[in-house]
């Protein structure tokens, strides 16, 4: 699943840790997340959107090619 | 949902790690004392207590270690490691299962066998430690396996990976 996490993060001024701490994660899980080695759990996926203030779609970006891989 | 908090009883991530250090040595003397002074059950309640105490210690660790990522890792290499491991177990066990079923197990009287012959020992005393050492390298190879797999999956999922922001 593709994010933009990088892009918000960077709209907001956070840094990995910071995010990472507001959402009570590792700063890891934040990187696995945007290098899409990790796909977050639904809860965590709101907690992200929610955090921003903009809906879930317009973070995650369905691939549905990258699950045939 | 609720949360647990520490008040004034934290500890840093090294502290821990000295404190496993610590644990394990005693563990180590406790060890050889339990077999100088004959009593096995000082090692074993010692180990209760250093797992115990290790458990304790690392709820209180001030940085954050674990969320959903690692208790997925965890998750992952627990059930692999059980998927291998009980396989290996299983071969080791039929062989040891085939030696047993090919001696007298103890259930009735020995085959009288020969005249003069001495009687069998079912379960001699050098055959319970060798037994023991056995289980001791099983569980080395389980332990093995399970930081074999999560060190696996912590590379899969991105554990290791390094960005602009690392130091």
């Amino acid at each position: 699943m593709k994010n933009r996490i990088k892009v918000y993060r960077a709209m907001h001024d956070l840094t990995q840790e910071k995010l990472a701490n507001e959402l009570g994660v590792t700063r890891q899980t934040i990187l696995a997340i945007e290098k899409g080695k990790y796909d977050p759990s639904l809860d965590l996926a709101f907690k992200i959107a929610r955090f921003f203030g903009v809906a879930i779609e317009d973070i995650f970006i369905y691939d549905s090619t990258a699950e045939l891989k | 949902m609720f949360k647990i908090v520490y008040n004034g009883c934290n500890m840093k991530r090294n502290t821990f790690y000295l404190l496993t250090g610590v644990v394990a040595l005693a563990e180590v003397g406790i060890f050889w004392l339990s077999v100088e002074l004959e009593r096995p059950i000082l090692i074993q309640v010692a180990f209760v207590l250093g797992v115990l105490l290790i458990y304790g210690a690392r709820r209180m660790v001030e940085d954050r270690v674990e969320d959903e990522r690692t208790a997925m890792i965890t998750q992952k290499a627990a059930l692999r490691t059980l998927e291998v491991f009980w396989v290996v177990f299983f071969v080791f066990s039929l062989g040891s299962a085939v030696v047993a079923f090919s001696r007298p197990l103890g259930l009735r009287p020995p085959h009288p066998g020969p005249p003069n012959m001495a009687p069998v020992d079912v379960l001699e005393l050098p055959f319970v430690g060798g037994f023991a050492v056995f289980q001791m390298a099983l569980l080395c190879l389980m332990i093995f396996l399970y930081v074999g797999f999560k060190m696996y999956y912590a590379r899969k999922y991105g554990g290791w990976d390094t960005d602009e922001e690392q130091d």
